[in-house]
């Protein structure tokens, strides 16, 4: 077990996060059964009244929450100063079993209080209130979610042993990496960039011709192709190494925490894209969604493409 | 037109201490009328304007204001609602006693982000609408208890609303300064606003241009 003051401070919120979340979470289940807007029964209003408190404690736990995940990265960074063999955060994912799972957990909890967050500014934007039932069900469904992932984070730090030698991030992404990690370098750089380009490439299309399902299909993958390609092949001219694919380093002050400005716009960029497609809402609104959407997966696109340019032109050859 | 249903109010300070403000209220309001609450301090006047107004919910039972349901409306859109349609007059004015009267009357306004030709075409209709033009940049402060009301009553009608809620308006004006009051609501009347002024004194009862004088009793409602 591993109990710095950085995880510390995580144990506590979770605690907290877990202490409220079930309040929220009590009371969403009985909003979502009892809501009927038509009603004046004093049981109704206790709801609406409940409603917003419910609201107000979910809203804080994602405003929290977001920074917390960039705690938490810069938590497993940190710790692998202490951790034999480890370089970087990813020794630290890899130390035990949880540590995947936990990464993955937390990415799609960060989509789905997201998504929860956009419901709410909606319901919230509605005289007749339509959203809340769909909203407090939803939360009830993305809470059991949550505390996994609190539980799970837990598990991952109780089973960190210090005494335990781990594996360095180069040793983790590369061919020879006894994982699954190893099966995404069988593939040819040309084809993960053809993949990569061209979902881009399909996504501007359907922003052209405003088919929002598809564009939100094709930010599903765009999420897939993008992480694939900047372990495979955009990681190692970040590093200006071809053997190097770590997609933890690059969030260290070496590489001027390009990492967080990376993943901050792929995150953007295809959550916007993916409530076009899931979000009932007005014209107006999915062509704010498209456009924010699109704006942030470009911005995403030029940064990363700018490397391999940028190191063809200063050296002349590929990596 | 405003109706109040079946309503109930309580205020639930803790488990044990529950004041009952008000019980399975029916009440009417016709377009137009002026209608005059009066009762006893904690009678439960006060809670119906602010239910009227859509400031706080009851309990059960439902607030309709022209066919809208006040009572249902979340926060959001309560405050809208507020800002479209109604006018408030309080017992102590509450208005801002280092601003100017101008200030003072056009403070509603602020939200709607109107042009300065069309924020003065305002002000001065209500400034001249309720005699207190001469004073438009003096500092509230230095105004006496009726030229104050004054303001506080052309600060209610800036945005033209079509409800003019009272809480004890005279409360804190002498006899002379109460009568002037009450031939300014006559004047609102005329114009055609809805009136509903909660009250105990005397001077607002048995006049011509109220439609009805309504007892509030402990909760209840006294025809």
């Amino acid at each position: 077990m591993i109990l710095s003051p950085e995880v510390l401070t995580i144990f506590i919120l979770n605690l907290i996060f877990a202490l409220f979340g079930t309040i929220a979470f009590y009371l969403s289940v009985k909003i979502y059964f009892g809501w009927d807007l038509e009603s004046s029964s004093k049981k109704q209003y206790k709801l609406e009244k409940q409603s917003f408190l419910t609201a107000t404690i979910i809203k804080y736990i994602f405003a929290i929450k977001v920074p917390l995940f960039l705690f938490f990265v810069f938590t497993i960074d940190k710790i692998s100063n202490v951790l034999t063999g480890a370089m970087c955060g990813a020794g630290v994912i890899d130390a035990t079993s949880y540590g995947i799972y936990l990464l993955i957990l937390k990415i799609i909890n960060l989509y789905l209080f997201a998504y929860w967050l956009v419901l709410h500014s909606q319901d919230m934007k509605d005289e007749k209130q339509r959203f809340t039932k769909v909203k407090f069900g939803f939360f009830s469904i993305i809470f059991l979610l949550f505390i996994s992932e609190l539980i799970i984070e837990s598990l991952m730090f109780g089973a960190i042993d210090v005494d335990k030698m781990v594996s360095c991030c180069g040793t983790i992404y590369s061919a020879t990496s006894s994982s699954y990690i190893s099966t995404i370098f069988q593939v040819k750089s040309y084809i993960l960039l053809a993949s990569f380009y061209g979902v881009f490439l399909l996504m501007i299309l359907s922003y052209i011709f405003k088919n929002k399902y598809l564009y939100a299909f094709l930010n599903m993958l765009f999420i897939f192709s993008s992480l694939v390609s900047l372990i495979v092949f955009f990681g190692t001219y970040i590093y200006e190494l071809p053997t190097h694919h770590c997609p933890f380093c690059l969030l260290q002050k070496d590489y001027y925490y390009i990492g967080y400005l990376l993943y901050t716009t792929l995150f953007l960029g295809t959550f916007y894209g993916l409530i076009t497609g899931f979000l009932p809402s007005s014209k107006t609104i999915v062509k704010n969604n498209f456009n924010k959407s699109l704006f942030f997966n470009i911005v995403y696109v030029v940064i990363i493409s700018l490397y391999p340019i940028v190191y063809f032109l200063k050296n002349g050859v590929w990596l | 037109m405003i109706e109040l249903k079946n309503i109930n109010k309580i205020y639930e300070v803790n488990e044990q201490h529950r004041v009952e403000a008000l019980k399975n209220i029916d009440l009417t309001v016709k377009q137009g009328e002026v209608v005059v609450l009066k009762g006893a301090s904690g009678s439960g006047k006060s809670t119906i304007l602010s239910l009227i107004a859509g400031l706080s919910k009851p309990t059960s039972g439902e607030v309709v204001v022209d066919s809208k349901k006040i009572s249902k409306l979340p926060d959001n859109f309560a405050t809208i609602y507020r800002r479209e349609n109604i006018g408030f007059i309080f017992q102590k004015y509450n208005l801002i006693p280092t601003l100017s009267v101008s200030d003072n009357i056009l403070l509603p306004l602020v939200p709607l982000n109107l042009d300065t030709k069309e924020l003065d075409t305002k002000l001065n209709s209500v400034l001249e609408m309720f005699n207190i033009a001469h004073k438009k940049d003096s500092i509230v402060k230095n105004l006496s208890g009726g030229e104050q009301q004054r303001v506080a009553i052309a600060r209610a009608n800036i945005n033209e609303p079509k409800i003019i809620i009272a809480d004890e308006p005279t409360a804190n004006l002498d006899k002379e300064l109460s009568l002037d009051f009450i031939e300014q609501v006559n004047g609102l009347k005329k114009s055609g606003k809805t009136i509903v002024i909660a009250t105990h004194d005397p001077l607002f009862f048995n006049l011509d241009f109220v439609d009805r004088e309504i007892g509030v009793d402990n909760g209840e409602i006294n025809l």
